[in-house]
């Protein structure tokens, strides 16, 4: 693998992200499943380096997962996109960061299809100012919350605690980082690296010490597809989908995964999960699989957070063996207590993974 | 008095119109901005559908530019329109007074890292056909080792919008073909596929030559366009394509993979054109007066064009099209030069 | 140009995905899809540039067109800029306008798909709501979900969220006038008038096939045959 091939073509797609002031909308699955995530971008990105993001209660999903599960019309879909960006206008924001690649990506294909359809815009615009009596408006950038993360990466690495290092060896960690489909498959050019090589996650873990590991199915979806999961007569695909891409990664033996969308960490750490119990295989060191890590939670361990506080006990494949490669210090004792050190229990052990 | 016409371009096409200008009587000046004649020929090793050396075929065409005067490393600074005729500025600091332009500029080759999901200039073992010709040549390439299994890609910056070449690049397929019966031959214990969308063996001769690739040298032709590389741990690359005759994705391993980059218009060329003020058609390639009657001549009065300035074309497609380029600057010059005419007709006569 | 065909130009996704397909395949080389299903996406694209009204319906009618999971890996590949995934997503589109999904067995899946998520999106703002997914149903979420699950407001309020909760946060209560005002959006955008046809549908279907809601629901949830597989 020649690098400097990569590092050309990553220098062709350097998207624009404004550096401050932007309107903040959540996502779905990432608030449902990784709450302590989203919690971490705001910290990180409000109090570590004192930005302006701005979150009204009045912002709600984009209808994403909906419209993707073929629940929802285009149109529905595009108006609520709609009162979203109405929404940012109202208070003041022409910049617009959200959570969720489904989301990313939609927004992408809506603005384009206004753009290409003006006589659709103006009807949505009607259907907004009908149904909710909101002025029409895009936004001027939009980004994901990784593009903003990838921005700010050389500022979070210089405020580092611990580096993606493992301390035992001085090597750099091995990461497998996954991007999520909807970031740039559909508009290359919206995504920092273009859709064959991104480079928003391959960013932040070279800029915090670590390697990245390219592997054959790397550009593999992780096997969501919305109606693939949603439904369980279906979920052999999802889980197919998903072993392709472990089997495809084991003999580079990642340290880690980092992921971009939300939904693909709860899909790369469940379904290693369900393989284990199902056949026995595991495939990090020993009885462990791979711990799978969102990118909140990657630069959250970096400035030092509390595992627990960023929700690492809520994963099924345990991080200890990342945690104990990193150098970080944690209380088994504290993972599983609730806010307050309140006793709540604790998951019984799986079988077969740890 | 003899007429001046210029040549922009030392390939096939600028030689081969340069030896029969010349021959009509012309006084030909030749302008390459490289420091070698020859162009893409230069640089191939074989040429379908017979296999003819192409170093043979280029000294062919040098040996008969006798009188050409031919300017290498030199570009054309400016060019204006005087009267009847062109004055033109070289880099070399000669002004020519041209009667008649030839641009035989040619084409460049499909930068094969644009299409990014073949990942040429990031996986190890991924070439171009033009990679392939050189180690034909010289037997160096350090990517080339001892492969077992082979795949050609047709297509590569052809028929492809995203990479802003909808037109087909025409030389490919046989270029495909015969580049793996070579390899076949180079390697026999070889596995060979090549994955093609439609197999354009358009030429006399090709047909046979795709017959032989099949029985004589057992390659595989996979109806299916590639549509993703990886690599392997082992540096082998994982390719990923549709069977479309049997309608299944299907994946293969391979040692070595050779991406057929089809032709651009040159950008040396271009830079003529906007001297010129020519314009091109919507492939980027430039316009001709008449696509039927009259291919060799622009829009421009005393401006010819000839090779693959005007389009992807073959080695004898080029050297036809130039011929008839030299046919066509010498009708112009009869015409509108008469005097000229009746000159040369008197030297021919008197001689 | 026949009926459906036309109906279907009039989808936007349409008019952006479909220029001429070269059938050069490279949409099925890295479809998901296509290698767990018996499903070839070039097809689907063939026979809708056909215009050919019998093989349209019966593509309409049929398993092949829920087979995709959307993640849109053949709209980066394909040559012609061409969008096979937005091809499914429009006739997925028609095949619920018209009431053929319901022909199929994994097109009555959309009885589920649409009351559950539309019912969460109108009645919490979003796709998905923790509550109501449950470990029961989900397996594969893990014993750490079964815990989470049990103890859903101590974990949320550990990891800083709002769950149910006022003013911004994860996972927040939407206030009620945001949640009309997406209700009046499902009304004017015809997602109201979708729900209701896939509901009367899935009624009619049941009845016929003599099963309750609940037992209809339960065979749509979790039973499938094997002729979907690509062996």
């Amino acid at each position: 693998m020649i690098y400097e091939g990569k590092q050309k073509i990553w220098s062709e797609y350097q998207k624009e992200i404004p550096d401050d002031h932007y309107f903040y909308v959540r996502s779905c699955i990432r608030q449902s499943f990784f709450p302590a995530s989203e919690a971490a971008f705001l910290d990180i990105t409000r109090k570590k380096l004192g930005k302006d993001i701005f979150e009204t209660e009045h912002h709600t999903t984009c209808g994403g997962i909906a419209y993707h599960s073929d629940a929802i019309p285009q149109e529905t879909v595009m108006t609520i996109i709609a009162r979203q960006f109405a929404l940012m206008a109202k208070y003041g924001y022409e910049n617009y960061v959200c959570s969720c690649i489904t989301s990313f990506g939609l927004y992408c294909e809506t603005l384009e299809t206004w753009r290409e359809f003006p006589e659709l815009q103006k009807k949505i615009a009607e259907t907004l100012w009908k149904t909710c009596r909101l002025d029409f408006a895009k936004p001027k950038y939009i980004v994901h919350a990784s593009d903003l993360i990838y921005h700010y990466r050389n500022q979070i690495a210089a405020l580092a605690k611990h580096k993606l290092i493992n301390v035992h060896t001085g090597e750099p960690l091995r990461v497998v980082e996954h991007i999520g489909c909807h970031y740039s498959k559909m508009f290359p050019s919206k995504g920092v690296g273009g859709a064959e090589y991104p480079y928003v996650l391959a960013g932040m873990v070279e800029a915090c010490g670590g390697t990245v590991v390219d592997y054959p199915e790397r550009r593999h979806c992780c096997g969501f597809g919305f109606r693939q999961y949603f439904i369980k007569a279906n979920r052999g695909y999802s889980l197919s989908n998903t072993y392709k891409k472990f089997e495809s990664m084991e003999p580079y033996h990642p340290d880690f995964i980092v992921t971009n969308c939300p939904g693909c960490p709860y899909f790369m750490d469940r379904w290693q999960y369900v393989i284990a119990e199902e056949t026995g295989k595991t495939y990090g060191e020993g009885s462990h699989g791979i711990p799978v890590l969102t990118y909140e939670e990657m630069m959250g361990l970096v400035l030092g957070y509390d595992p627990w506080d960023l929700g690492l006990q809520t994963h099924q494949v345990g991080a200890e063996p990342l945690l104990d490669k990193m150098g970080i210090q944690y209380d088994p004792e504290r993972k599983y207590l609730g806010a307050k050190g309140k006793d709540i229990g604790r998951p019984a052990c799986p079988s077969c993974i740890r | 008095m003899r007429n001046n016409v210029l040549i922009i371009g030392g390939g096939p096409a600028g030689l081969e119109a340069g030896a029969n200008l010349q021959r009509l009587g012309y006084n030909v000046l030749l302008v390459e901005h490289s420091n070698t004649l020859g162009g893409h020929l230069g640089k191939w090793d074989r040429l379908f559908p017979g296999g003819t050396p192409a170093s043979a075929a280029l000294d062919k065409l040098l040996g008969s530019m006798d009188g050409v005067k031919c300017f290498t490393d030199t570009e054309i600074q400016s060019i204006n329109r005087l009267g009847k005729s062109y004055n033109v500025i070289l880099s070399n600091g000669i002004t020519v007074l041209a009667d008649a332009v030839l641009v035989a500029t040619g084409f460049d080759l499909f930068q094969a890292e644009k299409k990014e999901e073949y990942g040429y200039g990031i996986y190890d073992h991924v070439i171009t056909n033009a990679d392939l010709e050189l180690y034909f040549k010289t037997g160096l390439d350090t990517r080339i080792n001892a492969p077992r299994k082979i795949g050609f890609v047709h297509c590569v910056g052809s028929r492809d919008e995203k990479s802003g070449c909808r037109s087909c690049s025409k030389v490919c397929c046989a270029t495909a073909v015969k580049q793996a019966c070579e390899m076949k031959a180079a390697f026999p214990d070889a596995q060979i596929y090549c994955f093609y969308m439609d197999l354009r063996m358009f030429g006399r001769h090709y047909e046979d030559m795709y017959l032989e690739a099949q029985r004589d040298y057992g390659i595989r032709f996979i109806r299916g366009r590639v549509a993703e590389v990886s690599e392997n741990i082992d540096g082998s690359l994982s390719v990923k394509a549709e069977d479309t005759v049997s309608s299944k994705p299907l994946k293969v391993s391979l040692d070595l993979l050779v991406l057929m980059a089809g032709m651009r218009p040159s950008v040396s060329g271009q830079r003529i054109g906007s001297l010129l003020g020519m314009q091109n058609e919507k492939d980027g390639y430039f316009e001709v007066l008449s696509e039927i009657t009259a291919q060799q001549r622009s829009s421009i009065p005393g401006i010819f064009l000839a090779g693959a300035a005007t389009g992807p074309k073959t080695i004898p497609d080029t050297l036809a099209d130039a011929r008839g380029a030299a046919t066509q600057i010498d009708k112009y010059l009869s015409d509108i030069f008469p005097k000229a005419k009746d000159l040369k007709q008197l030297i021919k006569t008197a001689w | 140009m026949g009926k459906l065909y036309d109906l279907l130009m009039r989808d936007y996704r349409l008019k952006e995905g479909l220029n001429a397909c070269i059938n050069c395949g490279t949409c099925t080389a890295v479809c998901p899809a296509a290698e767990f299903y018996r499903y070839d996406p070039r097809r689907i694209v063939d026979i809708v540039q056909s215009k050919d009204e019998e093989e349209i319906e019966k593509l309409l009618r049929s398993d092949t067109i829920w087979y995709c999971g959307e993640c849109m890996s053949c709209v980066t590949r394909c040559p012609r800029k061409n969008a096979p995934g937005m091809i499914v997503m429009a006739l997925r589109s028609l095949s619920i306008d018209l009431g053929y999904f319901i022909d199929s067995e994994k097109g009555r899946q959309q009885f589920l798909l649409t009351k559950d998520l539309c019912s969460n999106v109108l009645n919490y703002g979003y796709c998905v709501y923790p509550r109501l997914f449950d470990y029961a149903g989900h397996p594969e979420a893990g014993r750490v979900w079964e815990w989470e699950e049990k103890h859903l407001d101590d974990v949320f309020e550990r990891l800083g969220a709002n769950l149910d909760g006022s003013g911004p946060g994860a996972m927040r209560k939407i206030p009620k006038e945001d949640l009309d005002e997406l209700k009046r959006i499902f009304d004017e955008t015809g997602a109201t008038a979708r729900m209701e046809n896939v509901r009367k549908a899935a009624e009619k279907k049941a009845a016929e096939l003599g099963l309750s809601m609940e037992e209809f629901s339960r065979q749509v949830y979790s039973e499938t045959g094997p002729q979907h597989y690509n062996h």
